[in-house]
């Protein structure tokens, strides 16, 4: 059993992450579908909007709960499923919607919150938002039991760092007292003794006032008023989080390209997990160029002989070259990567080579899948 | 087209989705530039450090620093930008600190959607009128190497939103004077960057179409990067494909004996191997690069993969060649 099919065997929840381009959603697709196959009940969040997973899937499209892959799909490529595959897309702003109706103490502080212009703003766009979303929605599924395994999909590494620090950040940034000291006199319990406490405060905000407006610093003001009372609620779940990320029924699996700069953010990220002592499962490369025999070696001055020999000659002569460049990438391909093995152990890699079709229908992804689980 | 013809607007903005090389093609541009005696300034928004590998250089700073002869490199945080646009604007200097050692920025911002996507704008904005602060000349080029696509369309739209939420004002007027840049096809053009794959080349034609229809923004020709070579010719291939039989292999070993070459069966295997395998992925891209350049209405230049695992400036400079050849077929 290799360390992949180890984990989607045991594990609650897998978090993928690596650099741009490299596969992981189809990696994270491709456990899934494994974990299902064998008996397990498996959910695969992706968070970046990937159409292509949910027609891979057969499904229209992906939403904010998790739907399930018909069984004809798996009847066609020729399967039998002993558990269940569900996939879903996170949406970032109805997670938030469906966290501050959850939570608010009232319905009325709800609406307040739901209505007011910097919630609307930040609740779709606020870098980390995403992320943190992403983190109440696991939560929400480990904590709801329905699923044996999760299956979780990052966006892009330096962001995949922010993902961890999430919940910490975004609990931070709600109760921050250099915010409210900001906008103290923007707050409707501030009154007179306050105003005169904070003048400093004032000055400063006459200047971002007339850069921003006053109206955005009322909306900031009672959104922070509004938000009262939920501070502990967003604390306790942000610490579960990361109890949960952290413990051994968590594994993260990092997964890059032999290429210098997704090996670079794979190093990268596996230095972090290592130092936040979270629980690191496995390795997977892909888009790796096949190696095929150890380099031939032809000479330059055979190549010349043969590009100016006969067709056959030409052609001996083009295959050669072609076999070099390749071998030239190969050994590029190893180099980056032995910079990778000093941090991560070989035992835990996955290679993937470049496949001569790719997962864009059911049957791709289950080529995937098999590739994976060697 | 000439190359005149194609450097004309100033700002060239690079896009495209992450793992595409995007950087790469930003860095071939500005030598591309440089080489028509141009100054030229690489600006990216989103530090990576990937221009400093690939120059060569040490990774560049808010003040522009020459990373080539000809080409300059600076790297733009939305805090100094804020900064500076604090001095230029309000001649304060010394509050700025307070803005940057706090969290206040990030509030603020997160109040008024894109305004650091803003502030990195406007500090373009300031390089290309050569206002910028301590900017000791001026630029000819100016090479945005864009956020990754996700965050691109918000980037370059956050001007336009902005009048949403700030409705007079000075903001409200430099938030015009953004958006009269990026409009006008004589300052401004987007270029997008792509691989020939499915995935990659689905994003760039709904980025394209968002481009033109939401943004209004004036596009160049779309770059497909890391296109494999066609090495064979057609007659070549068909003798290959002949060649599974024992005589065109024993062929191949008799060829190579000819000459001094000792090719033994594994060897055989290699060339033959990595003969299918290059025209399996020149097979898939071709798939997707005839969808690329049917469903969008911008001319493809196709670039070379170019056998390397990481990219350092001799490879820039090769693409930059390719790019002055391709463009004159415009």
């Amino acid at each position: 059993m290799n360390s992949i099919a180890e984990i989607t065997a045991r594990k609650e929840v897998i978090v993928c992450a690596g650099a741009g381009g490299v596969g992981k959603t189809t990696t994270a697709a491709a456990l899934a579908l494994r974990a299902a196959m064998d008996g397990r009940k498996t959910a695969v969040l992706t968070i970046d909007p990937a159409r292509r997973l949910a027609s891979s899937l057969g499904l229209k499209e992906l939403s904010n709960e998790p739907v399930r892959v018909g069984k004809r799909k798996f009847t066609a490529a020729g399967l039998k499923p002993k558990g269940e595959l569900y996939a879903m897309m996170l949406n970032t702003k109805t997670t938030f919607d469906e966290v501050v109706a959850r939570y608010a103490p009232t319905r009325e502080q709800a609406d307040r919150i739901l209505a007011n212009r910097f919630y609307r703003n930040i609740s779709g766009t606020l870098s980390g938002t995403q992320e943190y979303m992403a983190m109440e929605k696991l939560y929400e599924l480990h904590a709801g039991g329905e699923f044996d395994l999760i299956v979780i999909d990052t966006p892009p590494t330096r962001r995949a760092l922010d993902f961890l620090d999430a919940p910490r950040r975004m609990t931070d940034f709600f109760e921050s007292r250099v915010l409210r000291w900001f906008l103290l006199p923007y707050m409707k319990a501030g009154g007179g003794i306050m105003r005169f406490a904070n003048v400093a405060a004032t000055t400063f905000l006459r200047i971002v006032k007339r850069i921003v407006g006053s109206e955005v610093l009322e909306d900031t003001a009672e959104f922070f008023t509004n938000l009262e009372g939920m501070y502990d609620g967003f604390k306790q779940r942000a610490r579960d989080v990361a109890h949960l990320l952290q413990s051994d029924v968590t594994s993260f699996v990092v997964v890059t390209s032999p290429a210098e700069d997704s090996v670079a953010e794979a190093t990268f990220f596996a230095a972090r997990l290592n130092e936040a002592g979270l629980p690191f499962g496995a390795l997977v490369v892909n888009r790796v160029h096949p190696k095929i025999g150890d380099g031939i070696g032809a000479k330059p001055r055979q190549r010349a002989r043969l590009e100016s020999g006969n067709q056959r000659a030409q052609l001996l002569a083009k295959l050669l070259a072609n076999e070099e460049a390749f071998m030239r990438v190969v050994h590029l391909e190893e180099r980056n990567l032995d910079a990778l093995a000093r941090k991560i152990p070989r035992h835990r890699w996955i290679r993937v080579p470049y496949l001569q079709r790719e997962a864009v229908d059911f049957p791709g992804l289950v080529a995937i899948a098999d590739r994976l689980f060697g | 087209m000439l190359l005149e013809e194609f450097l004309d607007p100033k700002i060239l903005i690079v896009a495209g989705k992450g793992g595409v090389g995007r950087s790469t093609v930003a860095a071939a541009l500005a030598v591309v530039a440089a080489r028509q005696g141009r100054r030229v300034c690489v600006t990216e928004v989103d530090p990576k450090g990937t221009l400093a590998r690939l120059f060569g250089s040490t990774a560049p700073s808010y003040q522009p620093s020459e990373l080539s002869p000809g080409v300059w490199g600076l790297s733009i945080l939305p805090e100094q930008a804020l900064a500076e646009y604090l001095e230029v604007q309000y001649h304060i200097k010394r509050i700025s600190r307070v803005f940057t050692s706090t969290h206040f920025l990030d509030y603020i911002t997160t109040a008024a959607p894109g305004l650091k996507d803003i502030l990195v704008l406007g500090k373009i904005w300031y390089l290309e009128q050569n206002r910028a602060i301590g900017q000791r000349h001026g630029f000819d080029t100016i090479i945005v190497d864009a956020p990754a696509a996700g965050h691109m369309l918000s980037f370059l739209s956050a001007p336009m939103g902005l009048s949403d939420a700030v409705r007079l004002g000075p903001v409200r007027r430099q938030a015009d004077w953004l958006v009269d840049m990026l409009r006008d096809p004589k300052r401004s053009r987007v270029h997008l960057v792509t691989l020939a794959e499915e995935m990659p080349v689905a994003e760039t034609l709904e980025t394209s179409h968002a481009l033109e229809k939401r943004l209004k923004l004036q596009q160049g020709p779309v770059f497909a990067n890391g296109i494999y070579p066609a090495l064979f010719s057609k007659q070549q291939r068909d003798d290959l494909e002949d060649g599974s039989g024992e005589t065109a292999v024993g062929g191949l070993i008799e060829q190579g004996a000819g000459i001094g070459l000792k090719l033994d069966d594994e060897d055989v295997d290699a060339l033959v191997g990595y003969r299918d395998f290059l025209e399996a992925r020149r097979a898939i891209q071709a798939r997707y690069l005839r969808r690329l350049k049917k469903e969008t209405p911008q001319p493809v230049i196709t670039l070379p993969f170019l056998f390397s695992a990481g990219l350092a400036l001799p490879d820039v400079e090769t693409l930059a060649d390719v790019v002055e050849a391709k463009v004159a077929t415009l």
